[in-house]
């Protein structure tokens, strides 16, 4: 008898408590006046969510945020479709963001939004735009590896067998093979992944694990983002034994990638999320980003990462971003050598 | 000895009886419920053919046989079948020493056996890294995953002794055999169904998860699959692996089906093990213990050393309001995914507890093979479906809901399990008596189901506490779990921050684990409340 009262209790206070949760989540669509906004985030809580609480104290309107993976908050939107309930996506990489874009889900921007970005950081047909800037390097330990390599082919060569680290399921890591098939065709993209596989390249699953690796002596030298370093720096609470290094001027292995963010065409609060946008790309709020998270400012003339050289000055291959949403033909090579 | 059946069901069965007209109403209506739960958890698999059937033919043919599925497939069939091996040695071992050694506290040293259900695969597995930086490989995930499921095996095995008949060894003892060839010959016979439900579970579990292998870097086929799906933006490609799985899964099933039906049912129901078939011998004893401490050591005490210290080198502020709404909303979400799965397995309990025919027998293996397919593939079957819904999506309820089809598998295993142990013959006699169909169901099936039904619905409850990949995609938008806040702060290699949220979430998830360390008791209690009418 005691049991069957005691799971009448938990019922209880279950429904109790449901009702209480649905009450006060559906009172807000009356009004005609924006007061909330969804945004499907795929950049980390940690880094973004001071960003967040910034504009909702400048704007007054609450943001719902919805923290997950880029790639997995873009198959969930396009799953969702025309049903998504995100007003604003705002992703790690051009790849997720072109995605959802190719599958006709984002809307164009007005022409006032985010207007100082570079249009080579700019959807072609504005549906979205970069918000930071992320150089792809190559992340090494400065004491084990002694010819730096000067392109992203000198990795396949016998100096760095065992030694070099790739994340395949990364997205900038396959943003910068989509590049590379967009810039050196299929036939070399393949050959050369094949040519890592024999050098007994390492797969790791992210790219914090490579430069982790890296420290640690496991490997010498991984294709990363520049920011990595300090990331895993600052979640052990220490300096590593890794340094930044960049191929030689318009090596693809020195792309650009940026993370952006796209407003949903089934969005009915379109201008509250374009404001939004319009607030994390301000000078103000870039030069926080380059401070706090170590990316690139997209903007001319705000101050850029300590160490690094200025995002101009990198030598970074002229690759169209747009391209790289046909990440498709990526995949299947990726799927093909046996890298996914 | 043997455990007579409650006296009171005798005498109400004669009142108790309706026209038969009634009779196949309520079946129709019942099997039409059980018709619908089959279409529900069927949703992800439908899916799956939809989305497959959208990539071109040849491309999918490619796919399955390209050589990097045929090792992939490979490497899962090494996985389960070496977890399988050592969760079936371990768990029928460990169990059967704590059922027939004579040990001291034996209620006590069942505990740290099912323990490690409370630690979620995705935990354990870093805790290990941390533990030792180069753990990795299959080896590693072949360690980490029978750790992981052995408790299913223990607990089933466990259930399964409890209804041996003992008068049967009794007998074979003083035939002169001895007590390997008594558990070969007498008990392993009788338990076999049993045993053979928990390593389903275990199979099954190590082919759905994600956590352990993809942190130690062994391409099993749900890696494969959530590579595709993070990557290709085709849906397709992921779909079609995943068919791969359900494939693998129905094999599984078939399997333990064919051990099941070779298996004799115990028609006793058994509460107490007798003095007589303990055994006592203190090279046993001290070996069970060493066993004990051992397993204790690698699943309990190294994850606890680990968390423990991240926990003490965390130098941000733990957020206390965080941790503890996250507790809170983790707690909830679960209990509604477990009452759920209670409500949608209910109907399929009471079909099975009845002349099992084929289309009872189809739903629960169709059930049963969705429990292979890992929390990615059905999260996105939900979102895709759950969108269209409106305002149910993204609630407490339509997570709740998604727990309940994940895990529904469990509930209905250990339906199944305890109505094994109602035998025929009982409700043939209250059939041939003249009471209905529901009311063998109330008066005589649902005591004696009660306690693996409890347990199932804890299975699930707990079970719903861990999971990640359908939360993150279900959740309200907002809501933080503690698996999701463990992931946020795992997501860019905040361990340290991790561990508040990882400790709570084992400790809250040990309470249900104890009760299901405690099925004996269980037990106990329904026979004494259901003998005081007798007395």
């Amino acid at each position: 008898m005691n049991r069957k009262h005691r799971i009448g209790l938990a019922l209880g206070a279950a429904v109790i408590s449901i009702s209480t949760l649905t009450g006060c989540s559906s009172s807000s669509e009356q009004a005609k006046e924006v007061t909330e906004i969804t945004v499907y985030s795929g950049r980390a809580e940690e880094f973004i969510a001071p960003f967040f609480a910034e504009w909702e104290a400048k704007s007054g309107i609450k943001l719902n945020i919805r923290f997950g993976d880029s790639a997995e908050l873009a198959a969930q939107i396009l799953e969702e479709g025309k049903n998504s309930p995100a007003d604003l996506f705002l992703s790690q990489d051009a790849g997720s963001l072109g995605a959802v874009s190719g599958e006709g889900l984002l809307t164009k921007l007005s022409s006032d939004i985010a207007s100082e970005i570079p249009a080579k950081y700019v959807a072609a047909n504005r549906t979205w735009v970069g918000v930071t800037g992320r150089a792809r390097v190559f992340a090494y330990a400065p004491d084990r590896v002694k010819t730096l390599p000067l392109s992203v082919a000198d990795l396949t060569k016998p100096v760095y067998k065992g030694q070099v680290g790739i994340a395949p399921t990364n997205s900038s890591f396959q943003a910068f093979v989509a590049a590379l098939v967009e810039n050196k065709g299929q036939e070399f993209t393949k050959s050369w992944l094949k040519g890592l596989q024999d050098n007994g390249v390492k797969i790791y699953p992210m790219n914090s694990a490579i430069v982790e690796a890296i420290d640690k002596g496991e490997i010498s030298l991984g294709l990363v983002n520049h920011y990595y370093i300090w990331e895993v720096s600052e979640a052990l609470g220490r300096n590593l034994n890794v340094t930044n290094g960049f191929f030689v001027a318009g090596d693809l292995g020195n792309l650009i990638n940026v993370s952006g963010a796209g407003v949903l065409v089934s969005s009915k609060k379109q201008s509250a999320a374009e404001e939004l946008i319009n607030f994390l790309t301000s000078a103000a709020t870039q030069s926080e980003f380059v401070e706090k998270t170590h990316e690139y400012s997209l903007l001319e003339g705000v101050k850029q990462p300590e160490g690094l050289p200025a995002l101009q000055e990198i030598g970074a291959p002229t690759v169209d971003l747009d391209s790289l949403k046909n990440i498709l033909i990526t995949q299947n090579i990726l799927v093909e050598v046996g890298l996914l | 000895m043997q455990t007579s059946y409650p006296g009171r069901t005798h005498s109400s069965l004669t009142q108790l009886s309706k026209s038969a007209r009634n009779q196949s109403v309520s079946k129709l209506a019942l099997r039409s419920t059980v018709g619908v739960v089959l279409f529900l958890s069927t949703v992800p698999i439908i899916y799956l053919f939809i989305r497959a059937g959208q990539k071109p033919f040849g491309q999918s043919i490619d796919l399955l046989f390209r050589e990097k599925t045929l090792r992939v497939l490979g490497t899962t069939a090494i996985l389960v079948l070496a977890v399988v091996a050592l969760t079936l040695l371990i768990g029928v071992t460990l169990a059967s020493a704590l059922h027939f050694i004579k040990l001291p506290f034996p209620s006590i040293l069942i505990i740290p056996t099912v323990l490690p259900l409370a630690i979620p695969s995705y935990v354990f597995t870093y805790t290990w890294i941390a533990f030792v930086p180069s753990f990795s490989g299959i080896f590693a995930a072949i360690f980490i995953l029978t750790l992981s499921t052995v408790p299913y095996v223990i607990l089933a095995t466990l259930a399964g002794l409890r209804s041996v008949d003992e008068s049967q060894i009794e007998v074979a003892r003083s035939l002169g055999l001895t007590n390997t060839e008594i558990f070969f010959r007498v008990v392993l016979p009788q338990i076999k169904g049993h045993v053979s439900a928990g390593v389903l579970l275990t199979a099954l579990y190590t082919l759905s998860d994600f956590g352990a292998v993809s942190l130690l870097n062994v391409e099993s086929l749900t890696v494969t699959i959530q590579n595709l799906y993070r990557a290709s933006y085709d849906r397709g490609a992921a779909a079609v692996i995943a068919l791969v799985l359900i494939a693998f899964s129905t094999i599984v099933v078939i399997v333990d089906d064919r051990v099941k039906n070779r298996a004799k049912v115990g028609e006793a129901v058994k509460v107490q093990t007798s003095k007589q078939v303990l055994i006592e011998s203190n090279r046993t004893r001290f070996f069970t213990l060493f066993v004990l401490i051992n397993l204790f050591t690698l699943s309990i005490v190294i994850p606890f050393y680990v968390l423990i210290t991240r926990f003490l080198d965390n130098r941000v502020t733990i957020k206390w309001p965080d941790l503890l709404s996250a507790s809170l909303s983790t707690l909830l979400v679960a209990a509604i995914g477990a009452v759920i799965a209670l409500v949608l397995a209910a109907p399929l309990g009471i079909l099975l507890s009845g002349r099992s025919d084929k289309f009872t027998r189809f739903a629960q293996r169709i059930i049963t093979v969705g429990h292979g397919l890992p929390g990615v593939v059905v999260g996105l079957a939900l979102v895709s479906i759950g969108s269209k819904l409106g305002v149910i999506y993204q609630t407490i309820f339509f997570l709740g809901f998604a727990y309940a089809l994940l895990f529904l598998a469990k509930l209905v295993a250990s339906i199944n399990a305890s109505l094994a142990r109602v035998p025929s013959g009982v409700k043939d006699v209250a059939t041939s008596l003249g009471a209905n169909p529901w009311a063998v169901i109330k008066k005589v099936v649902a005591p004696i189901a009660a306690p693996g039904i409890s347990l199932g619905t804890i299975l699930v409850f707990l079970t719903a506490m861990k999971e990640l990949p359908v939360t993150l995609m279900l959740r309200p938008t907002g809501f933080e779990t503690l698996a999701t806040e463990i992931w946020s702060s795992a997501a860019i290699n905040r361990f340290n921050e991790a561990a508040p949220y990882a400790l709570i979430l084992v400790l809250i998830a040990a309470l249900p684990t104890f009760l299901l360390s405690r099925p004996d008791k269980a037990d106990r209690m329904f026979v004494n409340e259901s003998m005081g009418s007798e007395k």
